[in-house]
């Protein structure tokens, strides 16, 4: 059974390359002050795959994420990514190793153009810098025309035809909005994408069409992604692993369809009443596989 | 005042500026008008005179407005930059180190005068630069404490910064360093250097033309580089910095080089605007180092736009002349009536005007686009940031 | 397990800088300011082998200190409840001491008033002192920050400024310019008097006599009013203390018109202690002040006196041993340190992001 209780943590060496491992994450914990957010989580997504991270509100998920994008630096623990040690790294050095991310509450620069919004996302892979920007030579004048071009190509890719392009983000559809976020991640070349509740506020409809364009980038662009998901639908539909957290740590791991039956992650989900409820979460899952 | 009426006064303007034309013809028109108008007027005329003081404002405002304007980081201290520029044509364009060299002086491309008096006289416009570096330096010391920190108190630190330098630089007089003092305190350093370039006639006092297009020289430089640095990478970083640090950290942008950039950059314009300032008025005056001159450069900047590059060189323009002209002309006998003295009421007006400004029309008299959101919207209201680990 | 304690070890390794970055915050503030007193103690003890001139910077600095404290006590007291510093503050004091030199000359104050009269009067003045400033403050709140309310921060920290600058103007309309000198109604130097050679003046003594009641007064109110309590509300959680039905209009004006009454019986001893008034006065305590309410950790009304009366004493030692020409620049870089090291005060912050 691949379904155990957080595995004992790997053994403590370098984190190698090659173990197909694109991120791991050895034994990481989050305190705040005495509050411990995330505690003595192990994990790790293997190139090219769809992973999602699951729990009830307060988990710990989104400090888990806000780690591995180096927006928190972890209390203890190592967290590498693609053969290096990322763990306390500024986020835009790790935003330039490779992973990129959405966050839960839609955080666009609101009075910037979604076009504008797509080209910052590329900022990691640019290189004027204050006398380029300032003298504009050749190279530069390149490199800001690439940056536009790739910008538009992106906002095609997620679906924004060019009528939008150019207005401010604050103007936008919440749905518009969502695909431009996800267009300025996907703009910075990352390896590893994460989205931080990616379909919250969708219909069913919608998030179908966003579950489809997940795997879409994983074929297409080789990109791995890791999600934060409340929408049983959706983790069931497209991960192929799922982490289960709860109270900062991790309670259950493995393939959608054997997390789903685990007792303690249906225990964590709905308390002590389990009949009904539980048989009502399987079937929507039952429905979305 | 209506607030509808004034945004209806300045609405042609907008337009004007908001079309892609403007750049192509009325900037070389407005420029070669600028060009050619001091041609009408005496060497010293008065006007000229005003006009100089005002473009030494511009470029000032224009520095600020990288730092408030474009990153959003409110910084009361500004004058400490003028102060470095002041101090760079001081030290090393004047007889104030007058012992160096067995009191026989440094001299580096200088004419024929100061090239034979004593004390450090190097070329004017190599200090403009030496003044740029020094501002640009001091502008990242003093940005470097602010960056962990919410908005109005990076407002209180800068603001700080620029009290301790006016303090060390009216009682630098008492700091020795050998046979030197730091600066000659309150007493000042008079007479300063002038620039030497030929063909544009003698800078003296009686003739102000030549100063006017040093000045005019300089305010298109530095508009040249805002607009340039407006729309670019770092513009764009700022901006986004400026309206969600944690989103823009997650894209890549690193937020203290970001930071720092911007307070070194408008710290530089501030530096080269004190070099032109002190050569012109002859005289480094510590007591002219003041909080009320950081305000003064502020309010132009937030009556002209925050973060709208001709909308700032319009405010500055604006609030200089209404200093030199419609204080004294116009406010003056009107305030009469009511039996105020209007030489008596010059940062009240100041204070009154900002006031005004954020309460009528926070996003200024040309507003940029973002900034007019921001400002009526209350978007990218400043959130705390988490603990970004930079 | 094993893994977990290796992991933490390497990270710990790792963060050598951050780990030098945390000692400073914890204590680089505590050793700046004890250096102070502990550099100037040794020295007065090899020089004179006594403590005499210290004790004296102290005595005077906690006397002094007592008025930033209250001038503190109105910053901690709006950017507590508003998160905005209330830049014109310090302006408010100036009037504070206008206002009372200007009241107390109309009652026929002079130094030749009996003592009865003098106290009497001197009452009298602080109590309008106070509800003029108060008024004032008020008044501030509701022209230049009330319609900015939902700007960004920085709109009404500008006419804050701006307000700042109009009343200094007002100030320099009503006395001029120059410096003023007011009747020493108190003889505020007068000895009271000494122990083992540390002088205890008239002026300490009314500095101690108004700013302590005035403190307990205003500490019982926040925490025992139902006015109090509703500020205490609205300071942790606005939005869900206009859900319990506090009106947070009315709240924000009660802290304006607390901290505006606090500056201006400040302002009333300062122009006794002082016996010299002038318009731009305010800038400078307003500064001081605020250096107090941050290093009393902002929002901390107890926090606000400790700070005004620890800025007193290092204005004082500044002062005597460096000379006042210097006190701003070193009470100002006391003023950068706090904020970068310690944002949060020496004991701790009552905001929200605190709490």
């Amino acid at each position: 059974m691949s379904v155990s209780p957080a595995t004992p943590a790997p053994p403590a060496t370098a984190p190698a390359p090659d173990d197909g491992g694109l991120l791991r994450a050895i034994a990481v914990t989050k305190a705040f002050g005495g509050l411990v957010a995330v505690e003595d989580v192990s994990f790790q997504i293997p190139a090219r795959s769809i992973v999602s991270i699951i729990g009830p509100n307060g988990a710990g998920k989104t400090t888990f994420f806000n780690m591995l994008t180096g927006l928190y630096a972890p209390t203890a623990g190592r967290i590498a990514f693609d053969g290096r040690d990322i763990t306390g790294r500024r986020p835009d050095r790790i935003t330039a190793l490779g992973i990129a991310r959405t966050f839960q509450n839609i955080r666009l620069f609101a009075s910037m153009s979604a076009l504008e919004n797509v080209q910052v996302g590329q900022h990691a892979r640019m290189k004027a810098g204050l006398f380029g920007s300032i003298l504009r030579p050749p190279w530069v004048r390149r490199e800001e025309r690439e940056t536009r071009d790739k910008a538009r190509e992106m906002l095609d890719y997620v679906g924004l035809d060019s009528s939008v392009h150019e207005q401010l983000a604050v103007n936008l559809s919440y749905g518009d909005q969502r695909r431009v976020e996800i267009a300025r991640a996907l703009a910075s070349d990352p390896k590893l994408l994460l989205l931080d509740e990616p379909t919250a506020g969708m219909n069913p409809n919608e998030s179908a069409r966003l579950t489809a364009f997940m795997r879409q980038l994983r074929d297409e662009r080789d990109v791995t992604i890791l999600l934060i998901e409340h929408d049983m639908k959706v983790v069931m539909d497209v991960s192929e692993r799922v982490t289960v957290l709860d109270h900062g740590t991790k309670i259950a791991e493995g393939e959608p369809a054997t997390v789903r039956n685990d007792p303690r992650v249906v225990e964590a989900y709905l308390g002590k009443r389990e009949s009904e409820s539980a048989d009502e979460t399987g079937e929507t899952t039952a429905e979305g596989g | 005042m209506d607030l509808s009426m004034l945004g209806a006064l300045t609405r042609p303007l907008r337009e004007i500026v908001a079309n892609k034309w403007f750049n192509r013809i009325a900037v070389p028109v407005v420029i070669g008008f600028a060009i050619v108008f001091p041609l009408f007027f005496v060497g010293a005329s008065p006007f000229i005179n005003n006009t100089v003081q005002a473009l030494v404002y511009v470029v000032m405002a224009l520095g600020l407005n990288v730092v408030v304007g474009f990153a959003g980081l409110l910084d009361l201290g500004y004058v400490a930059f003028y102060a470095m520029g002041s101090y760079a044509i001081g030290w090393f364009g004047s007889e104030f180190l007058y012992p160096v060299n067995h009191q026989k002086g440094v001299h580096f491309l200088v004419s024929r005068l100061p090239g034979s008096l004593p004390g450090v006289h190097i070329n004017f416009f190599i200090v403009i630069v030496i003044a740029a570096a020094l501002a640009a330096a001091a502008g990242a010391v003093i940005g470097l404490p602010t960056l962990r920190l919410r908005g109005d108190y990076i407002a209180i630190v800068t603001l700080a910064f620029g009290e301790i330098i006016g303090n060390i630089a009216a009682n630098g007089d008492q700091l020795h360093f050998g046979q030197y003092t730091l600066t000659a305190g309150r007493q000042g350093i008079t007479p300063v250097d002038v620039p030497n370039l030929p063909g544009v006639g003698d800078f003296s006092p009686l003739n102000n033309r030549p100063w006017y297009y040093v000045a005019l020289a300089l305010v298109l430089i530095v508009l040249f580089c805002n607009v340039r640095l407006r729309d670019s990478r770092l513009g764009r970083a700022w901006i986004a910095l400026r309206e969600d640090e944690v989103a823009a950290a997650s894209m890549g942008v690193p937020i203290v080089r970001t930071k720092l950039l911007a307070y070194a950059t408008g710290a530089a314009f501030g530096g080269m605007a004190g070099v032109l300032l002190s050569s012109y008025t002859n005289t480094v005056n510590a007591d002219s180092f003041n909080f009320s001159f950081s305000i003064f450069v502020l309010a132009m900047v937030i009556l002209g736009g925050l973060g709208s590059i001709w909308g700032v060189v319009l405010g500055a323009l604006a609030l200089s002349y209404f200093n030199t002209y419609g204080i004294p002309d116009v406010l003056g006998p009107f305030l009469k009536n009511f039996g105020l003295d209007v030489t008596q009421l010059g940062f009240g007006i100041f204070g009154f005007v900002l006031v005004l400004m954020m309460v009528l029309r926070p996003q200024g008299l040309l507003p940029e686009r973002r900034r007019k959101l921001e400002m009526t919207q209350g978007i990218g209201a400043d959130e705390s940031l988490v603990e970004v680990n930079a | 397990m094993e893994a977990a304690s290796f992991a933490a070890g390497r990270v710990r390794r790792a963060s050598a800088l951050a780990w030098v970055r945390g000692l400073l915050s914890s204590y680089g503030l505590y050793v700046a300011l004890l250096a102070l007193p502990l550099v100037y103690g040794i020295n007065d003890l090899q020089h004179a082998h006594n403590l005499t001139r210290l004790g004296q910077n102290l005595v005077n600095g906690l006397s002094n200190g007592a008025i930033w404290a209250l001038v503190a006590l109105g910053y901690t007291l709006v950017y507590g409840i508003i998160e905005l510093i209330n830049f014109a503050h310090g302006d408010v004091f100036m009037i504070g001491s206008f206002a009372s030199f200007a009241f107390w000359t109309t009652l026929g104050l002079t130094v030749a008033t009996s003592v009865l009269g003098l106290v009497g009067g001197l009452l009298v003045t602080l109590v309008v002192s106070m509800i003029a400033c108060g008024a004032l403050n008020v008044m501030i709140e509701r022209v230049a920050y009330r319609p900015l309310r939902n700007a960004p921060k920085l709109a009404p920290l500008i006419t804050a400024v701006g307000f700042s600058f109009i009343l200094q103007n007002v100030g320099e309309l009503w006395l001029g310019p120059a410096q003023h000198n007011v009747s020493d109604l108190i003889h505020a130097q007068q000895k009271v008097f000494s122990i083992s050679g540390v002088v205890v003046n008239r002026s300490d003594l009314l500095a101690l006599a108004v700013t302590a009641p005035l403190v307990i007064l205003l500490t019982t109110f926040i925490a025992r009013s139902r006015l109090g309590k509703a500020m205490r509300a609205t300071a942790q959680d606005p939005e869900a203390a206009r859900l319990m039905g506090i009106n947070v209009d009315t709240t924000i004006s009660a802290a304006f018109a607390l901290g505006g009454m606090m500056a201006g019986a400040g302002g009333l001893i300062y122009a006794l202690y002082q016996t010299n008034i002038w318009f731009f006065q305010g800038f400078r305590a307003g500064l001081f002040a605020f250096t107090a309410a941050v290093m009393g950790g902002i929002g901390n009304l107890r926090g606000a006196v400790a700070g005004g009366l620890i800025i007193g004493c290092v204005q004082q030692i500044s002062d005597n041993r460096f000379g006042s020409q210097w006190t701003e620049a070193i009470v100002f870089g006391y003023l950068i340190l706090v904020m970068v090291f310690k944002p949060q005060g020496l004991f701790g912050e009552q905001t929200r992001e605190a709490g």
